[in-house]
């Protein structure tokens, strides 16, 4: 099927230099012109009123220095871009478009984003200020990005597929079986972001030192800032240390008092919560319901095994255990595990764990608090090394 | 014992002779299903239920009625399910599924007929069914509708389809039906949406006029879709007032994973607890109970229930106990008025929502 402009929407760019990109020239990694062009949308963005949280953090990772300082921590002389990137852009993520296109140029790629038909001011925001910089200084980035939307179609995806040569799939398992039903090209790699789950461990007298308020606020960003769906948040809290008992009170209701003071929930989200723990609790014996406000709803496991992270919920829905050891917590580190957030124990522990143990899971150990901070590095990813292509000898 | 309860008029108990009772039979019904049927009692283990701390209905560990949906709950053998009964859920969705036995079937019938004989009087009656025949049939497309007219059938005397399989009106069935039973008691049954478009409308488009005076105008369903349509319940009963002589109306709630111990509407307008169940608000704080006058989550309890756990039910419906013992129309216990279903949230985070867009 030809592409042509009553199908597609664009919100950047246009059909004309969509349809120039296989043949448009790359550009190499980290080229002056796209760290640039991202530095002065950085500063743009961030002088913006109308910039809310999630721009802004956003517009501070492209700022110059940030994107200097990653160029620095690889080797990228010898890269360039693939060619065309398409990227799948989840529906309830606003920035996350930019974030994948941001990657996506410095690799050097001719970048065409999909963003979802849900309307985002964060997208027209994003969108509008790369247009006035592609309409004025910025011209010579023109050919190299596209963003636009289209009704669901199987042939439109086709057709996208079948001129590019990475295709990046945000949203989850469900989106990444529905596009992968299109083909790619021979050569056209692929990076798919599937579903997976967080967890955070967290050592009771590391934690009892702390201020409970401003642990409480930075798993508060972890879990309720993203409703606790996203799939770095925290859903199982691994205890450690003699003081357990003691930490775990505190904690929770430093949790229980900024969540009541800050979080927004509808009666269904109580009841959701309250249905994803009795069946995780009619599952198997040895769960316990911890009573107490619905806004943070909890229950303690006798046992990890890996079935405790099938009952996902969201909204503030917590399963806890009491760990011995750190090992303990192996049989949840499977290929679904993400992030690891830690309080109080060492993350090279946690890092040898999972390569001595040769367990399929974990791709990120940050501090707690942490899990949402942007990265160029995301489900065990680099990036802009895995969007570009490497010239030997 | 459930016998005990047969022994009274089924809104003759006060408030706290029926908590009395009703706690009793609910522990006896807990330990029973606990018992029996291995999910639950793990789910009580996870509540920490202890029998010895219970002091009135709502006390009783509540269970979430969605997850009839994900687990096969039985509290008899396979072998002596009598009928399996699937409920609501709109399409791509799981169902329900209640297994019922021959025992909690006939006690159904049992307090669906009692309850209703307080309304029309003793005896079965002729019912026409706004809905078309297959609803019976097709039980995957209707489940909801045709749970609640099976749970009727038997409270019938004859029972006439007056739609077509394409939702039309059967004119010729309709007259057969009013010319043969004009000005004598029967019922009129169905969905509140389906009696306002499929009936009402069209009646009123074929310049219809008869005398249902004496006939009960049965409902169910919920009011949400007429109210998006700017229908209120009064103009609806107006409306069939003027068309068809209506006078009595018997809206009423209920769920397949309670059906028998249904709350039906009196003279008044309110919808009333019989003595085989009760309704409970819960706060969405913190799912305490909530006194009169409050809105929150409705939770309903029911002693009918043997072959299946669902005897005390959280739902996701939203709702407000308005008085209790002291409705004019002199039937005891709770009456309730329903809210409607709870809204869905629409949540943050990297779900997948983007594939659902896509299909």
């Amino acid at each position: 099927m030809e592409l042509n402009s009553n199908d597609l929407r664009f919100l950047v760019g246009d059909l004309e230099t969509l349809s120039r990109m296989p043949e448009t020239p790359v550009l190499p990694a980290f080229s002056e012109k796209a760290v640039g062009f991202l530095s002065q949308l950085s500063r743009l963005l961030l002088r913006d009123k109308r910039s809310g949280t999630d721009v802004k953090a956003y517009a501070y990772w492209i700022r110059r220095a940030s994107l200097e300082a990653a160029a620095r921590e690889g080797d990228y002389r010898n890269r360039l871009g693939r060619g065309v990137a398409l990227h799948i852009a989840p529906s309830n993520v606003p920035v996350n478009f930019a974030v994948s296109m941001t990657s996506s140029l410095l690799a050097g790629n001719c970048t065409v984003v999909r963003v979802s038909n849900k309307p985002f001011p964060q997208v027209d925001l994003i969108c509008e200020t790369i247009n006035g910089l592609l309409a004025d200084a910025w011209g010579d980035m023109r050919p190299y990005v596209c963003v636009l939307r289209y009704e669901h179609s199987p042939s439109i995806t086709q057709a996208l597929s079948a001129i590019c040569d990475l295709r990046v799939i945000w949203g989850g398992d469900h989106t990444i079986e529905t596009i992968r039903q299109a083909s790619l090209p021979p050569r056209a790699v692929e990076m798919a972001f599937a579903d997976r789950y967080s967890i955070a461990v967290i050592n009771a007298e590391a934690y009892l030192e702390c201020s409970s308020e401003d642990v409480a606020k930075k798993f508060y960003t972890d879990t309720y800032y993203t409703d606790q769906n996203a799939c770095s948040s925290p859903r199982l809290v691994v205890w450690l240390g003699d003081s357990i008992r003691q930490a775990r009170e505190r904690f929770w209701n430093a949790l229980d008092q900024l969540a009541q003071r800050e979080y927004t929930m509808k009666p269904i989200q109580a009841v959701d919560k309250y249905t994803a723990v009795c069946a995780l609790g009619m599952s198997r014996p040895g769960v316990r319901y911890v009573p107490g406000g619905a806004l943070v709803t909890r229950a303690e496991v006798d046992r990890l095994t890996a079935d405790v992270m099938d009952f996902k919920c969201g909204s503030g829905c917590f399963f806890e255990y009491e760990a011995k050891a750190l090992c303990e917590i192996v049989p949840v580190l499977t290929k679904r595990c993400q992030t690891v957030a830690t309080l109080g124990v060492d993350r090279e522990r946690i890092r040898e764990l999972v390569i001595s143990s040769g367990v399929r899971g974990v791709d990120r150990v940050v501090p707690l608090g942490g899990t949402m901070e942007l990265s160029f590095v995301w489900d065990g990813f680099k990036m802009v090394e895995s969007m570009s292509r490497y010239v030997d000898g | 014992m459930i016998e005990e309860f047969h022994r009274w008029d089924p809104y003759a108990l006060e408030a706290e002779e029926k908590s009395r009772m009703l706690s009793r039979e609910l522990m006896e019904l807990t330990r029973f299903h606990r018992d029996r049927c291995p999910e639950y009692a793990n789910f009580l283990e996870m509540l920490g239920y202890d029998e010895s701390k219970v002091r009135t209905p709502a006390d009783i560990p509540f269970f979430p009625v969605r997850l009839f949906k994900e687990f096969d709950l039985l509290s008899v053998d396979r072998g002596a399910v009598f009928k399996t009964m699937t409920s609501s859920g709109t399409t791509g969705q799981r169902v329900s599924k209640i297994f019922v036995d021959k025992e909690t079937a006939m006690l159904q019938q049992k307090v669906m007929l009692r309850i209703l004989s307080s309304f029309w009087g003793k005896g079965r009656l002729p019912m026409l069914v706004v809905d078309a025949p297959s609803v019976l049939k097709d039980r995957k497309a209707f489940a909801a509708r045709g749970a609640a007219v099976m749970g009727l059938q038997f409270a019938a005397r004859e029972m006439v389809f007056a739609l077509n399989e394409d939702m039309t009106l059967n004119v010729e069935k309709f007259r057969e039906f009013a010319k043969k039973h004009q000005g004598k008691r029967f019922v009129v049954f169905g969905f509140t949406f389906l009696v306002w478009q499929h009936f009402y409308q069209e009646l009123l488009r074929l310049g219809e006029r008869v005398d249902f005076s004496q006939a009960f105008l049965m409902t169910g369903g919920g009011w949400k879709k007429l109210e998006s349509e700017a229908v209120t319940r009064a103009e609806f009963k107006k409306r069939l007032h003027e068309v068809c002589g209506f006078r009595h109306f018997l809206d009423h709630y209920g769920m397949v994973e309670q059906t028998g111990a249904i709350y039906a509407e009196c003279e008044c307008g309110h919808l009333h607890a019989s003595i085989y169940s009760d309704i409970i608000i819960r706060d969405v704080q913190d799912f305490s109970p909530l006194p009169i006058g409050k809105p929150g989550i409705v939770q309903v309890v029911s002693v009918l229930p043997r072959s299946y756990p669902g005897h005390a039910l959280l739902t996701e419906d939203e709702g407000v106990v308005l008085g209790e013992d002291d409705c004019p129309c002199g039937r005891k216990g709770k009456y309730i008025q329903i809210l409607g279903r709870m809204k869905s949230a629409e949540l943050r985070g990297c779900s997948d929502t983007y594939g659902a867009e896509f299909q």
